[in-house]
């Protein structure tokens, strides 16, 4: 209840004061370029990784990547370059 | 990312991870901070990976922690190529020594072709090159310059009238022109003798013709000394007057010496210094520091280095410092006349033919003043003084031209 409390109060600080949500709410920061490149910051962990498929931790949920050769180009704590085809951007909500 | 360069130069390792929950050990990693990329997937258990080499040690904590097993399967970059050139040396010790091997051998004599000469002349000039240093095996750099070579080979060789000194290479080529003498002619046409020089004869020696002045004679230049017409007086017939007359003439000659002159000489000290000019680069090879002279003389000389057929853009640079001295040097009055009686007889043999002799001196007058001995001095010189002249026909009643000028008659 006090996470959803503090959601609200950030959300309606950053509409109200303009600031950028994904600072304000821990948001990821996702950049492509075409389907070959997905430059993803402010996620929380690797979960899972193969050739076709990435799954990222966020702070709310699971971010998935489907597609084909996928290949880390850097991983940093909250960010990382991912090279490949992408096909699918999904967010898995619990 | 950015400086991936860089990563190349500290050494690269490629890790391959196998065992379960590799993403975990993955996350591990990056939060110790430690630099990856390239992460590929191969098959369900591995992923492979590369890192820097300075962070192979980090790795042992994370890899202890997580069930995964940690192979290096690829190292490049700077370290590990050194160390494959260290392993590599031979060929690298090999190359540069190739290198000057051919280096060393193109910057060398190889050859010396003489062309155009006859055989007598060809072993003098070889003995000349022989002489300057001009030998197969020395570096060029020791040789003098191709002009050099050819002024002094035309200086020193008589039968040479042109030399022409190229250097293509290693090899040195002569053009050679040798002088055409003509032979002297051993008939000579009919000709008088006649004196050269104002003279007392004191010996005569006549080969042919009929001699018309007598020992202790006085002549003038042009006079008759010997006739080359001979026979009764109405019949004459035309020979060539040959003969050697030695008479006595006078050369006067005037010195001057000063008592004491001071004169610049080479004290034998001397430094050389060598230099490699790249460019504008200059690299000293051997010969460091300064010189200590105090008066010197600076000669450099340059070499262009060659390698096979190409001119290198490199100079090798030769600099001699020679010490120079200032020397004092003090006559007393009686040396100083002898010296200068020495100097003038060397003058006066100077202007002499080569068969004349110095018969006997006699000063004249001397005088010091300001310090500067002042000599007058006649010389007694004996020497040839005929030559011929020849005749023409007819020359006797002077009617040359007439005939010259109307041949039928």
């Amino acid at each position: 209840m006090a996470k959803k409390w503090s959601q609200l109060i950030r959300n309606w600080m950053s509409q109200t004061m303009d600031l950028p949500p994904d600072v304000m709410m821990d948001l990821p920061r996702i950049t492509m370029v075409g389907q070959i490149h997905i430059y993803i910051e402010n996620h929380r962990g690797l979960l899972a990784f193969s050739d076709r498929e990435v799954r990222l931790l966020l702070e709310q949920g699971q971010l998935l990547v489907k597609g084909k050769a996928f290949v880390i180009k850097t991983i940093l704590p909250e960010e990382i370059l991912l090279e490949g085809k992408i096909d699918q951007v999904i967010y898995i909500n619990e | 990312m950015k400086n991936q360069w860089i990563n190349g130069l500290i050494g690269i390792v490629r890790v391959k991870v196998t065992g379960r929950g590799v993403e975990r050990f993955l996350n591990q990693l990056t939060r110790n901070e430690i630099l990856i990329w390239n992460v590929k997937r191969h098959g369900t258990q591995a992923i492979t990976f590369q890192i820097r080499l300075t962070d192979i040690k980090k790795l042992r904590g994370p890899a202890r922690a997580s069930e995964c097993k940690i192979r290096f399967i690829e190292r490049a970059g700077g370290p590990f190529f050194l160390q494959r050139l260290w392993t590599n040396s031979g060929f690298v010790i090999g190359a540069v020594a190739f290198f000057a091997l051919i280096l060393i051998l193109s910057n060398m004599v190889w050859g010396i072709e003489i062309k155009g000469a006859s055989p007598a002349t060809e072993y003098q000039i070889r003995k000349e090159l022989d002489d300057m240093g001009v030998k197969l095996g020395t570096p060029q750099f020791k040789v003098d310059n191709v002009d050099v070579i050819q002024r002094e080979l035309t200086d020193k060789v008589k039968a040479l009238t042109w030399v022409g000194v190229e250097l293509q290479g290693t090899t040195y080529h002569f053009q050679v022109v040798e002088k055409a003498e003509p032979e002297k002619p051993e008939l000579y046409s009919a000709q008088n003798l006649v004196a050269t020089k104002k003279a007392t004869i004191v010996k005569m020696f006549v080969e042919e013709g009929e001699q018309v002045v007598e020992l202790n004679d006085n002549v003038k230049p042009g006079q008759l000394l010997v006739s080359g017409l001979i026979g009764k007086e109405d019949e004459k017939q035309p020979v060539a007057a040959r003969g050697e007359i030695l008479g006595e003439t006078w050369y006067k000659s005037q010195v001057e010496l000063p008592l004491n002159s001071t004169f610049q000489v080479f004290s034998g000290e001397e430094k050389r210094k060598y230099h490699l000019n790249i460019g504008s680069a200059t690299i000293p090879v051997w010969g460091f520091g300064d010189h200590q002279y105090k008066e010197f003389e600076q000669e450099t000389r340059d070499y262009r280095l060659k390698l096979l057929k190409w001119e290198l853009p490199v100079i090798f640079k030769t600099e001699t410092i020679r010490e120079r001295e200032e020397v004092n040097r003090t006559y007393t009055e009686k040396e100083a006349i002898k010296r200068a009686t020495d100097l003038a007889r060397k003058d006066i043999k100077n202007q002499l033919p080569e068969d004349a002799t110095i018969k006997g001196e006699e000063i004249l007058h001397q005088s010091i003043k300001n310090g500067k001995v002042k000599l007058s001095i006649l010389f007694q010189v004996i020497e040839n003084i005929a030559e011929g002249q020849p005749i023409i026909q007819g020359d006797e009643d002077d009617s040359r031209f007439e005939n010259n000028g109307n041949p039928t008659s």
